[in-house]
């Protein structure tokens, strides 16, 4: 059986044991979901008639640009895969050993990649392209060609620009292998991950309304998107109105034969850059420190070691307070409160910041989640073969992420003050609100990142996450939304009822008066439930099975 | 069941979906006494072993360790127990001395006890040049070294071993053989399962041989192979573990 056919057995292997079933409706639901909302606004954007009378007629072929601005998500996606996820694939994945080891084609592992990465790509974007897509040649009415042409228009998005990603990668390690490429990759790693999250959220976020500049720039884009897309995106927009564009589908077809004859081609240099891959990594020394001898203690330290010991993990923090600071500098999600004139300043900035804040924890929430218990999965039998209480070992683990959580209150404070325009005192007030939003968000860490449900050890005592590790971080931003919606619901009322008061000078330095201790209250409560909620699921995950 | 002994079993059981991977299993091993647990592949060896660390519940009988039921305080009889599995569950990016840090601590062991065991050790297994390094850069034979460092640094009445010597070049299978006498003459009780029969023979007062879950026999190496007419030990594995099978599985016959 070769790879491609093994691969696929395996994935038609999935619905037949319970894990694999797990797998399937975890990334089903995930993705679904993702999917779901993406059709939902394209329906609010396509029924907007103003929208439409404002693109359609302005230019001559809008459908091709507003279908170009549907397919892009693809090669966001294929750009995070590429980078973040196919990168190890690529150089450390374990299958790697027997398949270099095996008397197949020097390219043939690399290619194996390409495609399962491929796949995976297009999993996504199916989900965020592919109703956009549906949506606006359903628009048109478009014949049924033009739907069948939609998945030839998804993969011409996304495999190229995939092969040409880890084309590039291949290169650089087979020739450039060393300590500082190593970095390289993993920074641009961390950039892919956290700019793919924030793209996702970002996305997410916007309402209907905001993108209708970006749609009508959008249609009248046609002719400035990049080759793939727009090969992909003239082919339906062809088809769309019962056309056959050929040289599109000649120059569609072109690229993906191209894309697989050049990774091919590359592919040669596979095994090589492999094994300059694996000695690039020397061994890295430590200094002896002391080790605490309580649990918590331990726990703590060993996080912070995993963190400041591993290569290009700090690296991330970093690259994540790069993004916050240019989410700041371009006012994205925060324009409208800023120039919303009927704000004192130093209010707006803090409404400002804190809606900084809470896209910036929420991009690291799931990260952080992940050290309660989903990343020790391999580690977890230790735990469980310690006689050390499971609340000890969790508030080790809490305190670890507590300090982590205070980097993106120190990050967009900082940006705050410099771009946003917020003076001490709104400093002051941002932290004193996002210090309680973090003790809520501990809370929602400890309830989520530790459901039995969500983290359940297999029957070798390991964490194996699979399709769950998609759900469980649904479950957490929709648990963090929902602790933090008392806050949104109560804005109106901060800033309707004080107004006058505000607006005749008062400051927000007056909010402390009610509104910092009502917060902390409820932010107390919910990191105490949470944190409950948590021990006894730390109890039960650390129990016999 | 004998007051002396430190791990004991009864008529234990555990079934995965309703295949029993392990049953009617009586288990004694007295204080200081080394047990091989020999058998082949999917035996129930690790089960037997997870269980016995409080990892797995049973699904029928009993078992204690050092007189404590994992039922009633499985947190005491943890404290009393060390567990090497085959893989060890290091933590790649803590260098080893880290990680014997952190297990003596989940073990609540004090920061002295813990700093002068482990220099021992780290000597005694060979790892002063490693245990400042990264464990995702170590071998499998590393990996476990240093695992059983840090299991050995919490002072353990009773230490599991599942393949312990798998991974292992000679000098460390002779470091660790050594090591395992010299704790058995503290008082330590080990179970050992394996695979190396000579290993078993060599340092083991008594092994049990398990098939398809079932205690098919058990005794001092000497009277095993004294009952098979003087055969070697392998001999005697092979004709119980064969015997067994072609037998059926018509329940245990223990020696």
């Amino acid at each position: 059986m070769g790879l491609l056919a093994t691969d696929l057995r395996a994935l038609a292997n999935l619905p037949g044991t319970r894990a694999g079933r797990r797998i399937v409706a975890g990334t089903g639901i995930g993705l679904g979901l993702l999917a779901l909302m993406s059709w939902w606004g394209t329906g609010e954007l396509l029924a907007h008639p103003r929208l439409l009378q404002m693109v359609l007629p302005a230019t001559g072929e809008p459908l091709v640009g507003l279908l170009g601005f549907g397919l892009g998500a693809c090669p966001v996606a294929a750009s995070w895969i590429g980078l973040a996820l196919a990168q190890r694939q690529l150089f450390e994945s374990p299958e790697l050993n027997l398949w270099l080891a095996a008397p197949l084609p020097r390219w043939r592992p690399a290619l194996q990649v390409l495609l399962r990465a491929s796949f995976l790509a297009l999993l996504w974007g199916t989900a965020l392209a592919g109703p956009v897509v549906g949506g606006l040649l359903a628009s048109k009415q478009a014949p049924w060609p033009a739907y069948a042409l939609a998945p030839l228009a998804l993969l011409v998005c996304t495999v190229p620009l995939l092969a040409a990603l880890l084309g590039v990668q291949l290169v650089l390690v087979r020739f450039f292998a060393g300590r500082v490429l190593r970095l390289v990759l993993t920074l641009v790693s961390a950039l892919a991950s956290a700019g793919f999250s924030t793209w996702l959220l970002v996305g997410l976020f916007t309402a209907a309304e905001e993108r209708l500049p970006q749609l009508a720039a959008a249609g009248a884009g046609a002719g400035r998107l990049p080759w793939t897309i727009d090969s992909a995106a003239h082919l339906l927009a062809a088809a769309a109105g019962g056309r056959c564009d050929v040289s599109a589908l000649a120059s569609a077809l072109g690229w993906l034969a191209a894309a697989l004859a050049g990774f091919v081609a590359l592919g040669h240099l596979h095994p090589r850059a492999v094994e300059k891959h694996l000695e690039s990594q020397p061994p890295l020394r430590r200094r002896r420190s002391g080790w605490p001898s309580s649990v918590a203690g331990a726990i703590r330290r060993k996080e912070f070691a995993q963190v400041l010991q591993q290569p290009g993990a700090l690296l991330g923090f970093l690259a994540f307070a790069v993004l916050v600071v240019a989410l700041a500098r371009q006012r994205v999600l925060v324009g409208g409160l800023l120039d919303a004139s009927r704000l004192p300043p130093d209010l707006a900035s803090v409404a400002a910041m804190l809606v900084l804040w809470f896209v910036a924890v929420l991009l690291v929430l799931y990260a952080h989640m992940g050290r309660l218990a989903m990343w020790d999965g391999p580690q977890w039998p230790l735990y469980l073969a310690a006689p050390a209480r499971p609340v000890a070992i969790l508030w080790g683990k809490l305190q670890a992420v507590a300090l982590f959580l205070l980097w993106p209150l120190v990050v967009v404070g900082a940006a705050g003050s410099q771009m946003l325009g917020a003076g001490p005192a709104a400093v002051g007030l941002f932290a004193a609100v996002a210090l309680a939003g973090t003790v809520a968000a501990l809370g929602v860490l400890a309830a989520v990142g530790t459901w039995p449900r969500l983290m359940r050890p297999d029957d070798a005592g390991q964490i194996v996450q699979g399709g769950r590790s998609f759900l469980a971080a649904l479950v957490l931003v929709v648990a963090f939304e929902l602790v933090a919606a008392p806050v949104y619901f109560g804005w109106p009322l901060l800033v309707d009822a004080p107004q006058q008061r505000l607006a005749g000078g008062a400051g927000p330095a007056s909010l402390h008066g009610w509104a910092v201790p009502a917060i902390w209250l409820f932010a107390l409560l919910a990191g105490a439930s949470g944190f409950g909620l948590g021990v006894r699921n730390y109890g039960r995950l650390l129990r016999a099975r | 069941m004998a007051a002396t002994a430190l791990i004991e079993t009864c008529d234990l059981g555990r079934a995965y979906g309703g295949k029993w991977a392990v049953r009617h299993l009586g288990l004694q091993v007295a204080r200081g006494e080394i047990y091989g647990f020999l058998g082949q592949n999917g035996a129930g060896k690790t089960t037997t072993i997870r269980m016995l660390a409080a990892l797995l519940r049973p699904s029928e009988g009993s078992l204690r360790i050092d007189g404590i039921d994992p039922r009633v305080a499985p947190r005491a009889l943890k404290q009393r127990v060390g567990l090497v599995p085959d893989t060890p569950p290091l933590h790649d990016y803590l260098t080893g001395r880290q990680y014997v840090g952190l297990v003596a601590s989940l073990w609540h062991v004090g920061r002295r006890e813990r700093d002068a065991r482990a220099e021992r050790l780290f000597a005694l297994l060979q790892l002063e040049e490693a245990a400042d390094e990264l464990c995702k850069g170590y071998s499998h034979g590393m990996r476990k070294k240093v695992h059983l460092a840090a299991v050995l640094a919490t002072a353990p009445p009773v230490l599991l071993l599942d393949e312990a010597t798998t991974g292992l070049d000679p000098i460390g299978v002779r470091r660790l053989k050594d090591l395992l006498l010299e704790e058995s003459a503290r008082g330590t009780t080990i179970l050992f399962s394996t695979h190396v029969l000579e290993t078993a023979e060599q340092i083991c007062h008594r092994v049990g041989i398990l098939v398809r879950g079932t205690l098919r026999a058990e005794g001092t190496v000497a009277d095993l192979r004294a009952a098979h007419g003087g055969a070697s030990l392998e001999d005697v594995f092979l004709a119980t573990a064969t015997g067994a099978a072609a037998g059926g599985g018509d329940g245990p016959a223990r020696d």
